[in-house]
């Protein structure tokens, strides 16, 4: 038969009848490709540029060169793909790349640079911050502990003084910074409180005068010879202290009055003495390896974490497959057509995954208990569920079936009705029996579209710190003396690592292991896509 | 080109927009940082009212303006981490135990408080807030557990003795019934079990002469707490005290009355009332020792920051002064419902139940604030489930000189 002698409309009825019968989003979409669009574009583009322009001032007040050179280059490059009318390809990427840099590169980048350095408690502010603080932290009370009711007044001059009267012994004198003089006395008045009210000779300052005056008041010293000097505590106190320490800027060390004792930087974010005394507090410092190396090197790190990784591993490896198998199965039963209540039966398995896990993980500890939990009095058993350590797993992995075997149910659901009924017909006509056909017909094709949904799930169940931590705390403590527990795993061992050993909050030895981590998830996931390539085939 | 002419009178058009938008407000960054009006403090949504009450009061006295944001009290000592400097607090409120946390990060500076101050507080209450001999905070509340007797289902115990058989008794007449209804779960619970650690003779961290604490004397497995161990693996086989037992199921059993005795803190006041039973509140029994509990003391610090804003001398004055005043004292720890930690404010205290918890507190030790203090908590904890969890369980001294072994290490290791 000649191909050109099938019938077909005429192409200008085709169009008309085209023309007249477009839906609204194709109507919308022609609204939008005129003038409008170019003004929401246009709109859209100023806003960014508002927000970028706004960015820029703050960092280059900051000093951030860097960050302003990168901010315009940014900004200038999204400007030009959109007004061009070329890079169409480009205009629909560019909103997701952002969203990719802003929150999966950038957190990790941070994370990279925060585990080469010393970030833990005691090690959280600058250098010269801390040098501050330790300076001021020195300062202590003389034996005699003698303090003074103060009133900062103006002289005749008008020069700031600190009219002070000793609180022991009743006496008048003024400070200033040269040294300290006694009043006569009956010169200062002083009220009910003990505050004093007035001096003669001298002026006193006043309520917001003496607020703008803060500054000068809190660095104002009264020397009093080797026993220190004088200094306001508050606005209206004032207490002999004494410097412990003296830095030494040229040579960068801080010196002990008493014994001579000498700290030096020690390289690793403290002033640490020979002896190894080390002066608090200290700043967070660059130490390139050595949160890494903590994990070879410190038994406490390294003892337990092969151990972990295996039980981790087989904890999201059972989660993902029971929770599969049990969803596909859930799925296929519920599959027949006619079915009554299915679309009920469908919505109740869903509950577990609507729950917020939160609540949910946490009724389950309860519901577990062995002594007063439902679980236990309802089935007539005594299993120590969550006390002894080989049941804390099993309870472990079946509560994340529980929470995850949903998910899987609504994918595969959906899944199966992408396989071809005539595959079936033929596999039946073919003699293949219902397990066979399953075998061979439906689980290949499932998996090509579920698999990288169990690899996510794999690495999601990896790194599932709530289910571990909410219902077990890392779990029942193992016989010998370690840090994890025997259901913890790689990233609640990592917390209590960071959060409960040493000083606490140790965010530069957590960021290393979290790398080790991202790195172990990664490679596992890249090995299982690249093993998935193989089902395509079969398609 | 048209097309290059188009795009450049495009991107002319959006530049000027955006310049617009942004030059109608001035850049944040143009003014300076340095002018200081007021005083900001940081505080929890429960103590806004009572704080913004005394620190107005404070501002008229002083003419300075005060501004008080509430944050979540959890979350302060962690933001004071990382807020900019221009919006950061000048004074915040904390709990004891971040003392030396925040003392060894440099975010708190030292306080001097005068005489006549220091001594309207317990030693103890301002040495909950010191750290390696220094002032760093100003106490204003007390918290801390009591024993919570259910006086329809049990008398009021005066000695251990009385307890141990009044428990024990009221178990055995029914099933379901708890003996010592104190809250453990399987990760344990430290706090609540210091009375009984403590009436063993048990304690956390030696002491230096100054006072401070030395984390590398640890009391954990002292010799004469080893020696009273075999007590608890008495208790255990006794059931009168199961670490089976957790938060949920402990109060639980006293307000559905299957429990004679709670051990709990002042947090429970509402449910109590609500409940209708008739209880009074007492300090555990005498052991070996005094059965004491931790004592958990909140109050404010001046931050390292009042330095950089011109506001520290009036920080100072606030929180070192003022807010140690039994007047202050008493407005900020009652709007808390809690116990205020000066003592003559304790006296105008005339809720019974909070006096009750007040007196409960006699000779309570502060929980040590020092940061080493992180690595103890699950150990400790632990040791008691191990100890107490019913059949098959380790026998305490076993269980407890493990736990000390692994703090060293812990502590070592950090």
């Amino acid at each position: 038969m000649s191909t050109t002698a099938a019938p077909t409309p005429a192409p200008s009825r085709l169009a008309s009848a085209t023309a007249a019968f477009r839906s609204a989003p194709t109507r919308a979409i022609a609204v939008f490709s005129g003038p409008v669009g170019l003004a929401v574009k246009i709109a859209l583009l100023a806003v960014m540029n508002g927000i970028a322009v706004w960015a820029a001032t703050i960092l280059a007040g900051d000093h951030n060169w860097i960050a302003v050179a990168v901010l315009a280059a940014a900004t200038l490059a999204i400007d030009a793909i959109y007004l061009s009318g070329r890079a169409v390809p480009a205009k629909f990427l560019i909103p997701g790349t952002i969203f990719l840099l802003a929150f999966q590169l950038i957190p990790i980048l941070y994370t990279i640079n925060v585990a080469f350095d010393k970030y833990s408690t005691g090690h959280v502010s600058s250098r010269s911050d801390a040098i501050q603080a330790i300076k001021q932290n020195s300062l202590s009370e003389t034996a005699s502990g003698t303090a003074y009711s103060m009133a900062p007044a103006r002289d005749a001059s008008g020069k700031i003084v600190l009219v002070l009267v000793d609180q022991d012994t009743n006496k008048p004198y003024v400070g200033d910074t040269k040294g300290l003089k006694p009043l006569p006395s009956g010169s200062v008045v002083l009220n009910s409180d003990g505050a004093i009210t007035s001096a003669t000779g001298y002026t006193l300052v006043k309520g917001s005068e003496l607020f703008s005056l803060d500054r000068t008041l809190s660095t104002y010293t009264v020397p009093v010879g080797s026993a220190g000097a004088i200094r306001p505590q508050g606005l209206d106190t004032a207490v002999v202290l004494q410097q412990t320490l003296r830095y030494d800027p040229k040579a960068e060390t801080f010196t002990r009055i008493m014994d001579g004792v000498v700290f030096h930087d020690d390289g690793k974010g403290s002033f640490k003495a020979a002896g190894g005394e080390e002066l608090e507090p200290g700043w967070r410092a660059r130490i390139g390896f050595a949160n890494f190396d903590r994990l070879i090197h410190d038994p406490l790190v390294r003892k337990p974490f092969v151990r972990v990784f295996i039980w981790t591993f087989f904890f999201a490896l059972s989660t993902v497959l029971l929770s599969f198998a049990l969803g596909l199965f859930l799925a296929i039963a519920l599959d027949k057509k006619g079915m009554r209540l299915q679309r009920f039966y469908r919505s109740v398995l869903v509950i577990p995954y609507a729950i917020p896990g939160l609540l949910s993980i946490l009724v389950w500890s309860g519901l577990l208990n062995d002594r007063f939990g439902v679980v236990n009095h309802a089935f007539h058993l005594d299993v120590p569920w969550l006390f002894d350590a080989n049941w804390a797993k099993v309870s472990v992995i079946l509560v994340s079936l529980w929470l995850t075997f949903p998910y899987f149910f609504l994918v595969s659901m959906g899944a199966l009705q992408s396989v071809p009924s005539e595959l079936y017909e033929a596999a039946r006509v073919d003699g293949g029996g219902a397990w066979q056909v399953f075998r061979k017909v439906t689980l290949p094709l499932l998996l090509i579209a579920v698999a990288p949904l169990m690899i996510a799930s794999f690495a999601f169940n990896f790194n599932n710190f709530n289910n571990i931590y909410l219902l077990t705390a890392g779990g029942p403590a193992m016989g010998e003396s370690t840090v994890a527990g025997s259901t913890d795993i790689l990233i609640s061992y990592t917390y209590k690592l960071a959060i409960a050993t040493g000083k606490g909050q140790d965010y530069g030895l957590a960021s290393a292991i979290t790398i080790i981590i991202f790195l172990i998830v990664a490679t596992i996931s890249a090995i299982s896509f690249s093993r998935t390539k193989a089902l395509e085939n079969l398609a | 080109m048209k097309v290059g002419r188009r795009f450049a009178t495009l991107l002319a058009v959006v530049l000027a927009a955006a310049l617009t938008l942004v030059g109608g407000r001035a850049a944040p960054s143009a003014q300076a940082s340095t002018k200081a009006s007021k005083v900001v403090i940081w505080t929890d949504s429960y103590r806004k009212a009572a704080v913004d009450k005394v620190t107005s009061a404070w501002g008229r006295t002083r003419g300075i303006d005060v501004d008080v944001v509430v944050k979540e009290f959890d979350k302060i000592r962690d933001n004071l981490k990382t807020v900019a400097p221009d919006n950061a607090p000048d004074v915040i409120v904390g709990a004891h135990d971040w003392t030396g946390q925040l003392a060894a990060d440099g975010s708190v500076v030292a306080l001097f408080p005068t005489k006549a101050i220091k001594k309207g507080f317990p030693g103890y209450a301002l040495k909950a807030m010191a750290y390696n001999g220094k002032q760093y905070g100003i106490p204003t509340q007390l918290e801390n557990i009591g024993l919570i007797v259910n006086t329809a289902l049990g008398k009021v115990p005066t000695t251990w003795a009385q307890l141990e058989s009044r428990a024990l008794a009221f178990k055995k007449k029914g099933s379901g019934r708890i003996a010592i209804a104190v809250p453990q779960g399987s990760g344990g619970d430290a706090y609540h079990m210091y009375p009984f650690f403590s009436g063993l003779g048990g304690y956390v961290f030696g002491a230096r002469k100054n006072g401070a604490l030395n984390p590398q004397k640890l009391g954990v497995a002292n010799k004469t707490f080893l020696n009273n161990a075999s007590m608890i693996d008495k208790w255990n086989r006794e059931g009168l005290i199961d670490s089976k037992i957790d938060y949920g199921q402990a109060k639980n059993a006293f307000l559905d009355k299957k429990a004679a005795f709670w051990i709990t803190g002042p947090w429970e006041t509402e449910a109590l009332q609500k409940s209708g039973i008739k209880f009074r509140i007492v300090q555990v029994p005498k052991i070996k020792f005094r059965a004491v509990p931790f004592l958990g003391v909140q109050g404010f610090f001046v931050t390292k920051f009042a330095a950089g804003h011109g506001t520290a001398s009036a920080a100072k004055d606030l929180v070192s002064n003022y807010m140690g005043k039994a007047g202050a004292q008493f407005d900020l720890a009652t709007a808390n419902s809690r116990y205020p930690a000066n003592v003559a404010a304790g006296k105008r205290v005339h809720d019974p139940i909070l006096s009750a918890f007040g007196k409960a507190s006699a000779g309570g030790v502060p929980m040590p604030n020092i940061p080493q203090m992180a690595s103890v908590w699950t150990d400790l904890a632990g040791a008691w489930v191990k100890s107490t969890k019913g059949a098959g369980a380790t026998p305490a001294r076993v269980a407890f000189a493990a736990a000390a072994k692994t703090i060293a290490q812990k502590i070592a290791g950090g």
